[in-house]
């Protein structure tokens, strides 16, 4: 006897108690669909962690670790600006390098009028405005002239312009940043999301800020590669770069974004493998709820069974037949399954805004592996089926 | 066709055991329409059992068709009974759940034979039983007289040279009962050995030998043959 033949048997065999498969098969259904939930949230987890580490528009952060021999010969050297501007000018001439984002940072006391207040004091380069998106919500933005003349201008935080002007419009006012006059020119977008609280910032031109605190370094680079291929090379070359330059070793690096990955998918795959033991446990349930099933349809079909050994059936066609018609619940019940975790985790992806990923690696060994529960779990009832006893089976009321 | 040597058959009640068949010899020839009769609990199942390959005796030979299947294995049993036996039951035995069309191409399923071949077998099985308009029908929605008429075209789609009927006739009524009897005397005038156990004498009429059966030993019963052998 085919095996289609078998499967059209059981569908029938299945579809005479309707209700009671569906409800079998939903210990299958929520075992598979719990496991592809949690594999493709894992999976969408991971993708996006490791995009999230190389940034939105493969960029790559530079930083600076003296080595303790430095740090020896001059203990000062974390407070001093690790990058100088002519390593930024040859960092630009790199050709994996599409441009260099730099700034440097110092907390600064600024004044308008009688109220003071501290503030982080940013010069900017006008790559770094590209790349961060500095959106002005009143007044306008740094322009190319502002960059290149160095003018006395500056973006403010809203969170600055609520404790310093107290409502009134900041515009076109003068604050004193380390005793120097600056014109304010716009005020920033209050930062969005739930962990953002604002803080009080104050940006400037580079040119403008150097002239301010007499420092023409750079707290912070990072560089902008043409494309996600070339970040890693342009890193590399970037750091061994500045190394040759300042005649380190090995104190100017990039992060290694292969090593992080990798850490990442580890964390990912051990949260995956515990939560996917959990689903796997509720399989498990599932598939003793599918034996159960089965072992009362072989009582109730005793008489059936004893007709078809009548009729010619081996005990091996019995047993196929059994073992097959479990096979065929716990397959329409993953594939069910399969739809269901799919479905919720697009809906979890959607209001948690976390990516799922739906491999269809994970679509096919769910296929396989119900179908595996099946055979396991319907051995015991098909066993016991196949060695009933004609003539009993035949009497059985 | 049929020979049994010796045939003994006990089953275990509790730890006693208790012989049901007792030292049962018997020669059916081909072709022959047989009635085997006796009191209920005789062992007139029993016996049809063993010859129908879905017991096993305790002890002696059976050969069916000149073979010795007394020792046959369960795998070889099911073949036999697959391919050289038919059987009529008294609760017809149809599976509720399939039309009378499927019920009739079980054994050929179990024979691997193709779905065409399947169909068309069974319809002319089923048209020979006079239920060409019933082949869709579900058990329930037949008579006792068509689910028996079924049985029989199921009994004989794989064509097999000997029917066995155990009280094919106990669950219907006089008429129908004759009209069964008669698609039985049909099958045997085609060829095809019949044994059929039965209570009722006007059953056994259409037999041209009767076997009497009484506490698991075959009486030879004079009167019968000389009133039905011609
Ligand atoms: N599996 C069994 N175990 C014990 N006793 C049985 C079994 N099968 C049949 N018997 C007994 O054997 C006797 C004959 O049964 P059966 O062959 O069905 O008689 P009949 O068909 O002539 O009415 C009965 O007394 C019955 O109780
Ligand atoms: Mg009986």
């Amino acid at each position: 006897m085919s095996f289609m033949e078998n499967m059209l048997m059981a569908l029938s065999s299945l579809k005479a108690h309707k209700l009671r498969s569906i409800l079998t098969m939903l210990g299958i259904i929520i075992g598979v669909g719990a496991v592809i939930i949690v594999v493709a949230i894992g999976q969408g987890g991971e993708a996006m962690l490791k995009s999230q580490i190389t940034g939105p528009g493969n960029t790559i952060e530079m930083f600076y670790q003296p080595s303790d021999e430095e740090i020896r010969a001059n203990p000062n050297i974390f407070q001093q600006a690790p990058f100088k501007q002519e390593d930024i000018r040859a960092l630009e001439q790199l050709p994996e390098v599409k441009q260099v984002v730099a700034s440097s940072t110092t907390l600064s006391a600024v004044r308008y009028q009688q109220d003071t207040a501290d503030v982080s004091s940013t010069g900017i380069n006008q790559a770094y405005l590209k790349l961060n998106q500095l959106k002005v919500e009143k007044g306008r933005n740094l322009s190319t002239a502002d960059f290149l003349g160095g003018r006395r201008v500056a973006l403010i935080s809203n969170k600055l312009q609520e404790e310093l002007f107290k409502g009134k419009n900041p515009i076109g006012k003068i604050i004193t940043l380390a005793n120097q006059p600056i014109e304010v020119i716009g005020v920033l977008e209050k930062p969005t999301g739930l962990l953002a609280f604002g803080s009080m910032e104050v940006y400037l031109p580079f040119q403008t800020w150097k002239i301010i605190y007499g420092s023409s370094d750079f707290t912070q680079v990072t560089i902008q590669a043409d494309s996600a291929e070339q970040l890693q090379t342009a890193g590399k070359k970037a750091a061994k770069l500045l190394n040759r330059m300042h005649n380190t070793e090995k104190s100017y690096q990039v992060i290694n974004m292969e090593e992080i990955a990798q850490g990442v998918g580890q964390v990912t795959q051990i949260m995956t493998l515990i939560i996917g033991s959990i689903a796997g446990i509720s399989l498990f349930v599932g598939g003793i709820g599918v034996m159960n099933i089965m072992l009362v349809s072989v009582t109730e079909r005793t008489r059936e069974i004893g007709i078809r050994m009548a009729l010619g059936a081996t005990r091996g066609q019995v047993l196929t037949q059994f073992l097959i018609e479990s096979m065929t619940l716990t397959l329409i019940g993953g594939i069910l399954g399969i739809f269901l975790g799919w479905g919720t985790s697009e809906i979890v992806s959607f209001f948690a805004g976390w990516p799922s990923l739906v491999s269809w690696q994970v679509v096919l060994g769910g296929v396989l592996f119900s179908m595996v529960i099946g055979v396991v779990f319907g051995i015991l009832p098909a066993n016991k089926a196949s060695k009933l006893d004609p003539i009993e089976s035949l009497r059985y009321e | 066709m049929i020979r049994l040597e010796s045939i003994t058959k006990s089953f275990l009640v509790g730890k006693e055991s208790i012989d049901i068949l007792n030292n049962i010899s018997l020669i059916i020839e081909e072709g022959e329409f047989v009635a085997i009769m006796g009191p209920s609990g005789s062992g007139k199942s029993t016996l049809m059992n063993i010859i129908g390959c879905l017991d096993k005796p305790t002890s002696g030979q059976y050969f069916l068709g000149g073979e010795d299947v007394s020792n046959y294995n369960d795998k070889e049993l099911a073949r036999v009974r697959n391919q050289s036996i038919g059987f009529v039951f008294q609760q017809f035995h149809l599976l509720p759940r399939l039309t009378a069309m499927k019920n009739v191409e079980l054994p050929m399923i179990y024979a691997g034979i193709s779905k065409s071949e399947r169909q068309s077998r069974a319809e002319d099985a089923l048209r020979k039983m006079g239920l060409e308009d019933r082949m869709d029908h579900l058990p329930n929605a037949l008579s006792g007289g068509q689910k028996q008429r079924v049985a029989i075209a199921r009994s004989i789609v794989n064509r097999p040279k000997l029917i066995l009927a155990d009280e094919p006739t106990g669950a219907l009524d006089t008429k129908t009962s004759m009209a069964i009897m008669e698609q039985f005397r049909e099958l045997n005038q085609e060829g095809v050995t019949v044994v059929v156990v039965t209570h009722e004498p006007e059953v056994a009429e259409y037999a041209n030998r009767t076997i009497l059966v009484r506490d698991g030993m075959i009486q030879v019963s004079a009167a019968a043959e000389r009133g039905q052998r011609t």
